[in-house]
């Protein structure tokens, strides 16, 4: 849809009352009301109403959206800026208002190309298997060079036979090509939690790439994955990645609803980890946008945590936007810079040895480990998915008292 | 930006604000056209975001020479038409003046920049064991300045009051540049007229940009404790209002969302369990623990002896919290029911309650119009809404029709336009059914000694004060 064929009676829902300003990280970052949903809801639906013409200041603040969401959770009337934000972007990038980044548009037609993105990403999984990290969002990790999720997956079942609820596991795109270590601790905690789980064969990119850079084909991912995990008949379907599973969420509504991997976990009361009376680590929870504000998740589950067998607590402010938004930090790297400064300036005086911060997003935590590495985190840190805190490792065997189905 | 007066004011613009912002594309004013009634616009001709406190004084210095009107803008949540260009010019937001510049715990004030949050202060001081009462529903977006400009009020100002009652002093930039103090911290011992900072609250920017403020702070209640009352008409629902009032417990809020709000809440995200068709209030007792768990029986008691017999009450935070968000989001929430809508903010004497209710119903109804009434029933400070569609023609016309006449009775019963909201520019056309010629002279003359060209904030409060320059 475009903003020329958006009625002005899309918009009709916001009344005005500015409720979504204090919680944009873009208003609060510039003050600029055009900078806030209330103010770009204004824009759009004056534009449509023809009202006000095309103008490159318009194409500015949309441009500047991080797309958090955390206005959809504010919004008292309901208004879905995400959906209109969504069309508003691809009509942008469709007329050429707005160019999205080389990086990213070339990253845009790998993920519809996963055997291509896996090969062109083999010397990323290499050198972050190696402990070599080579870029300011790269943590690290030891993530298997060649054997794909779905080949473990079946390894780790025909070992286990685990048998409790089936679930379909979306694999993603990156988080395949370049955090597999993630995908394989997701496999592990499910299978020690005598789920089975099985790899959905044909699944694609959840589409939210192209979401978060307005660029086509969008469309062409979500009938993919409707192929692919609508017919199957599970218990549910997870992603271990809130952006994924919200994105996969959208796509097969109504009818399949995507779990969280972590909330899913939440109700089997999962297998607790031990850690020595003397462990000083401690885990700061920081809740991903589309977790909370997208999935409207309260959260995640206070016994998956408390399973890490850590010390934890919810990171401050931890709602709100780190400045990953998908994309955001490529596209408007001062904006995502300055906004992760506010939110990581805690961890500087953090309690805990080691400190972890702890989320459940991948592209949240390669925002959080730039905070290292641009120096506005100057203490050590690790930075760990909880799915990896609740991780057995590969010697583990699946409890005798496990829930059955 | 082609006209030449307009680069022309850009260009003495940008040179009062060498490090603020100054927006003054068609895409940069239209974020600005409206406050908390979306379907009014008003087009400013440019938008200042000035850095800090000392670069407003540096344009309050310039502004007089710009020769259009200046008007002062918080976050924008006013629900008259305050801080919006009536009469174009430039708006001066304040979102840059954030600053919690002191919380003096032992003298139980703070010292606030305008543009500071109301819930931000209100996080800020809870760790001190302190709390500032007046509490609008816009708290978590409203800043102080705008509270301030409209004597802002809110659920608890039945027992704490208004905003005035905990303004300690306002630092205030006239149009010539100068900078007064209206009172300080010391509650007005100093050498600064403390009197006169009556003139500064509530004046919706008609008189001065405001800078920062020193509010009163009171300790924070020991123990809390939330009712939830539902009858079944209005009658019994007036009955238990009187009966609270009158009573020795003396709640700190009092609060009364009819069947259409009780409708609205129990459909939206925010339901909390009301029953169908029912009038429901929300009272609230508060102070130190012993004393208040005491009287928890007794206003149940009281809630049930005039007419209910669903009476709810909870010391739980998270249930409490739950009730308050119902009522505090009543306005966003029509939303899901109407594009428009226009809320009005008489205060009555509480005896006619019923009867003005009535009066809304009954011209709602015959225009066809829907209304909800949420209020602060309490302080007889009504606020009935009035949904409609601003773009079919004539609805707009019929619910002002319904305002004009329901302002009336307002005035007839002994009632008055304000409670809390202010008068800007959606209700001063009733002034004059409140105010006679003699004294609306008398009022004009206050805005008149403090910019005589009445730059500040023109067709605001009277509908014939106008800039001219």
């Amino acid at each position: 849809m475009s903003t020329e064929a958006m009625t002005p009676d899309y918009f009709s829902n916001c009344t005005h009352c500015g409720f979504c300003l204090a919680v944009c990280p873009t208003y609060k970052l510039t003050g600029d009301e055009n900078n806030s949903p209330r103010g770009r809801l204004r824009l759009w639906s004056e534009e449509a109403a023809g009202r006000l013409p095309q103008d490159k200041w318009t194409d500015f603040y949309t441009a500047e959206c991080v797309g958090c969401l955390a206005c959809e959770t504010a919004c008292p009337a309901t208004v879905p800026y995400g959906e209109i934000f969504e069309h508003v972007r691809h009509e942008h990038v469709a007329s050429h208002r707005f160019k999205p980044k080389l990086a990213l548009r070339l990253a845009a037609a790998a993920v519809t190309r996963p055997i291509l993105l896996n090969l062109a990403m083999l010397p990323a999984r290499l050198l972050r298997s190696a402990g070599l990290s080579v870029h300011r969002f790269l943590f690290p990790g030891s993530p298997s060079v060649l054997k794909s999720t779905a080949a473990y997956a079946d390894e780790l079942m025909q070992r286990h036979r685990p048998t409790g609820p089936r679930v379909a596991f979306l694999t993603g795109c990156l988080m395949e090509a370049m955090f597999r270590e993630i995908n394989f601790a997701t496999v592990r905690v499910l299978i020690e939690n005598n789920v089975r789980v099985i790899i959905p064969e044909g699944q694609g990119c959840c589409g939210a790439f192209q979401e978060h850079t307005g660029l086509d084909g969008v469309e062409a991912l979500r009938d993919q994955n409707r192929r692919a995990f609508g017919p199957l008949d599970v218990d549910a379907i997870v992603s271990n990645s809130s952006g994924c599973g919200y994105a996969l969420g959208k796509t097969l509504q109504p009818g399949k609803q995507v779990r969280d991997v972590l909330g899913f976990l939440g109700e089997l009361s999962p297998v607790r980890r031990q850690r020595g009376h003397n462990d000083g680590t401690r885990v700061y929870v920081d809740l991903p946008c589309h977790l909370v504000h997208g999935q409207k998740a309260a959260g995640i589950p206070a016994n998956v945590l408390d399973a890490t067998g850590y010390r934890w607590e919810l990171a401050p402010k931890a709602k709100d936007c780190c400045g990953s938004g998908g994309v955001y930090n490529i596209q408007k790297p001062e904006n995502a810079q300055q906004i992760l400064a506010d939110k990581s300036a805690f961890l500087n005086e953090a309690e805990g040895a080691p400190v972890i911060l702890g989320t459940s997003n991948h592209v949240c935590m390669m925002q959080w480990h730039s905070a290292g590495a641009t120096g506005l985190v100057t203490r050590p840190y690790e930075v760990r998915h909880i799915i990896q805190l609740l991780d057995p490792g590969e010697k583990f065997s699946i409890p005798s008292n496990s829930p059955q189905p | 930006m082609t006209s030449p007066v307009k680069s022309s004011l850009e260009h003495q613009l940008k040179a009062l604000l060498p490090r603020g912002r100054v927006l003054t594309s068609a895409a940069q004013l239209a974020g600005y056209g409206a406050d908390g009634l979306g379907y009014k616009n008003h087009l400013p001709d440019a938008v200042v975001i000035p850095a800090d406190a000392e670069e407003l004084a540096g344009f309050m210095r310039g502004a007089k020479s710009l020769g259009v009107p200046v008007v002062m803008r918080g976050a924008g949540t006013s629900l008259s038409g305050g801080p919006v260009a009536a009469q174009g010019g430039v708006i001066v937001h304040t979102s840059a003046l954030k600053k919690i510049r002191d919380i003096n715990t032992e003298g139980f004030w703070c010292e606030v920049e305008c543009g500071v949050g109301l819930n931000d202060l209100d996080a800020a001081l809870k760790p001190h064991g302190v709390f500032y009462p007046p509490d609008p529903s816009s708290g978590p977006v409203c800043t102080l300045g705008g509270n301030v400009a409209s004597n802002a009020g809110g659920a608890h100002c039945f027992r704490y009051g208004v905003t005035s009652n905990y303004v300690l002093g306002v630092e205030a930039i006239l149009l010539d540049g100068s900078v007064h103090r209206f009172g300080g911290p010391a509650g007005g011992r100093g050498p600064w007229r403390e009197d006169w900072k009556r003139f500064m609250i509530g004046s919706e920017g008609t008189l001065a940009a405001f800078t920062r403020f020193w509010l009163r702070l009171l300790p924070l209640p020991e123990k809390v404790w939330t009712f939830r009352a539902t009858y079944p008409d209005m009658k019994t629902t007036e009955a238990a209002i009187h009966a609270l009032v009158a009573h020795s417990s003396y709640p700190a809020a009092i609060e009364m969302l009819d069947p259409r709000g009780v409708a609205m809440v129990e459909s939206s995200q925010m339901a909390c369990g009301l029953p169908e068709g029912s009038f429901m209030l929300l009272v609230e007792i508060d102070g130190p623990e012993a004393l208040v768990n005491a009287r928890v029986q007794s206003v149940a008691e009281l809630l049930r002896q005039a007419g209910s017999n669903d009476v709810m009450f909870s010391d739980e935070e998270a249930l409490r919290q739950k009730l308050w968000k119902a009522r505090k989001a009543s306005g966003g929430l029509l939303g899901q029911l109407s594009p428009s809508y226009v809320v009005q903010d008489a205060v009555i004497p509480k005896r006619a309650l019923a009867e003005v209710l009535q009066l809304v119903y009954d011209e709602a109804d015959a225009a066809n119009i829907r209304a909800v009434n949420v209020f602060h029933a309490g302080d007889g400070n009504l606020h009935p809404n009035f949904l409609f569609d601003s773009r079919v023609p004539g609805e707009l016309e019929k619910v002002e029709l319904i305002s004009k006449r329901l302002m009336q009775r307002v005035i007839d019963v002994g009632g008055t336009l304000s409670g809390e909201h202010g008068i800007g520019n959606d209700k001063s056309a009733y002034m004059p059914l409140v105010f006679g010629p003699d004294s609306m002279r008398l009022q004009l003359s206050v805005p008149a000694a403090f910019n005589p060209a009445h730059q500040m904030n023109p067709l605001k409060v009277f509908d014939n004060r106008r800039f001219v320059a």
